[in-house]
């Protein structure tokens, strides 16, 4: 967005409007007691009974003035506070479209350069098929991009469909891990469960595997150390089960703790602003924990140190697990 | 056209699928490719694997598409780079421009023409080579000394008349002073420092830098106390002031 003329920039346009009001405020009030003085004095000339005029009107007058007043500087405040907000989205707004683009772009170039490849040159089978296999994951990678922008919009509008299934916890996440090792490439994934107490947990899972898969690729995306690791444990308590991830990641400031679940957000830390990604990565994770009745915290020992994600799933029953509460669909 | 020799191309982009397919179709080309998934190591095999010419992507992790072509420049204006990107537009090409690449190629594109366009910069860059080898004169543009104050700084020796009189400057302490001198009366932030002089993204720390300008100022400065070139800017970096 072009960036506007001072006199018409939001601030300006606030600071005067309000100027304009406390002058109008103090003149209202100026103009109200010469007038009743003159008043009081032709009152006076006459020899008329005051009380029948002024019955401590003055007072009134003022205050009423003054509410009306306070009313009005309430109103311009709050639009004053909403335009920025939405000045902020639209902000953000674009630097999403920007992100989202690159992430779709990339997949597209990639298919594009094999599929001209192939036009242009006849390869041997073994060399197709391995082409061909990059362009699948990319077809994946596009598909997964598009998903996660859809299932944005039906989470939010809380039309998602699908039902809690009583599962342990400890076996979707393995099973998950295996059926994804593509991508996680290098990185090492521990589960581990301290204290084998059952993890069993009503969730949805297609919706649940979409939070391990974003905390599990930021982990790696966000990693400089060559050799990145994450280490899962779960731990089912009286009252919540948490699971923490742990990685050895860039780590998070402490600025950023909160605002990274924010929609579109990005973190400004200055080596990771060319890593791609869209924003919408932990906004999701948060959604999606909300929709479980629970939520997802960030710690960091500051920046370089790795960061720590720790989902909490309340539990309904507070003794003798959960099996009683199951299929409580939304 | 001619038909180019065997030619060393490396591709700097973090994308595994699209290194790979440019790779294929450079080799298939009769082209020598390597690939480097980051910025750091790209410029590690600038130096290593000593290419023809430069494929660079710019959002890369850590170390920038930008800091590198920064990072190569200060050393090496003729090397061909050409830029391909998913950013595409006009501003972000002009920034490109800005920084001394030769090429700017727009992501998703069509292969015939990356080909061509790659064919075409190795070629002129050939010619180039003819050229000088054929008069046998030192290579021209790049920047032989500078001279500032009291103080004349030689490039080709990497050494400095100043008031401490005949000094050996670094590799480093040279590079720095090549992106000062570049970027006069500009205002350069640490982290740029940091990238384009050193190559360096991530936690290191800036006071790296600060160091440096510490002992350019006590080489250079009537009174390092009181700098008249090396100029600190509060909360952005340092500022070379020399018209």
């Amino acid at each position: 967005m072009k960036q506007a003329k001072w006199f018409v920039h939001p601030i300006t346009v606030f600071i005067l409007s309000t100027l304009a009001l406390a002058i109008s405020l103090f003149l209202y009030i100026y103009w109200y007691v010469q007038v009743s003085t003159g008043l009081k004095s032709v009152i006076d000339y006459y020899r008329l009974d005051a009380r029948q005029f002024f019955e401590a009107q003055t007072w009134v007058v003022i205050l009423i003035l003054s509410l009306l007043v306070a009313v009005i500087l309430t109103g311009i405040l709050i639009i004053f506070i909403y335009n920025l907000k939405t000045l902020q989205l639209y902000r953000l707004q674009h630097t999403f479209i920007n992100n989202f683009t690159h992430e779709l772009k990339t997949p597209v170039t990639s298919l594009k350069l094999y599929l001209e490849t192939f036009a242009k040159h006849e390869l041997p089978r073994e060399e197709q098929l391995k082409y061909i296999g990059f362009m699948l994951q990319d077809t994946e990678r596009l598909s997964e991009n598009i998903n996660s922008i859809l299932n944005l919009a039906r989470i939010e509008s809380r039309v998602y469909k699908g039902h809690f299934t009583q599962v342990d916890l400890m076996e979707t996440i393995e099973r998950f891990i295996a059926g994804n090792t593509h991508l996680f490439g290098n990185c090492k994934i521990r589960v581990e469960n301290p204290s084998n107490e059952a993890t069993v947990h009503p969730v949805i899972v297609p919706l649940f595997e979409m939070l391990l898969m974003n905390i599990l690729t930021n982990a790696m995306k966000y990693n400089l150390s060559g050799k990145p690791s994450v280490d899962i444990s779960l731990e089912p308590g009286e009252h919540a089960l948490r699971i923490r991830f742990r990685d050895n990641g860039v780590g998070i400031s402490k600025e950023d703790r909160k605002r990274i679940f924010r929609k579109f957000y990005r973190s400004q830390s200055d080596d990771l602003v060319t890593t791609g990604g869209s924003g919408i990565g932990l906004y999701l994770v948060q959604q999606i924990a909300r929709l479980h009745r629970g939520k997802v915290i960030a710690e960091s020992e500051g920046p370089g140190n790795g960061s720590v994600f720790t989902l909490i799933l309340p539990r309904k029953t507070p003794k003798g697990g959960p099996k009683g509460g199951a299929d409580e669909s939304d | 056209m001619r038909a180019t020799e065997k030619s060393r191309i490396l591709i700097i982009e973090d994308d595994a699928h699209i290194a790979e397919g440019l790779k294929l179709n450079l080799s298939l080309q009769g082209h020598e490719a390597a690939i480097a998934d980051s910025g750091t190591e790209g410029l590690r095999l600038w130096k290593e694997y000593n290419p023809d010419m430069i494929v660079l992507d710019i959002m890369l992790p850590g170390l920038d598409g930008l800091a590198v072509l920064r990072h190569i420049r200060l050393e090496d204006e003729k090397l061909p780079v050409l830029i391909l990107s998913a950013k595409g537009e006009p501003d972000d090409r002009i920034k490109g421009f800005s920084y001394g690449v030769d090429d700017y190629l727009a992501k998703p594109f069509r292969l015939e023409e990356f080909l061509l366009r790659i064919d075409r910069l190795l070629t002129r860059a050939s010619w180039n080579r003819d050229r000088l080898t054929a008069t046998g004169q030192e290579e021209p543009g790049e920047m032989q000394n500078y001279t500032f104050g009291g103080n004349t700084i030689d490039f080709t020796t990497l050494t400095a008349v100043c008031r401490q009189g005949t000094i050996r400057l670094t590799e480093q302490e040279t590079r720095l002073l090549r992106i000062f001198i570049a970027n006069r009366g500009k205002p350069l932030s640490r982290k740029t420092l940091l990238e384009v002089g050193w190559g360096y993204s991530g936690v290191i720390t800036t006071r790296t830098v600060d160091n440096f300008i510490v002992r350019l100022r006590k080489y250079f400065e009537d009174d390092p106390q009181n700098p008249l070139y090396f100029r600190s800017i509060r909360s952005v970096g340092y500022r070379f002031d020399h018209p």
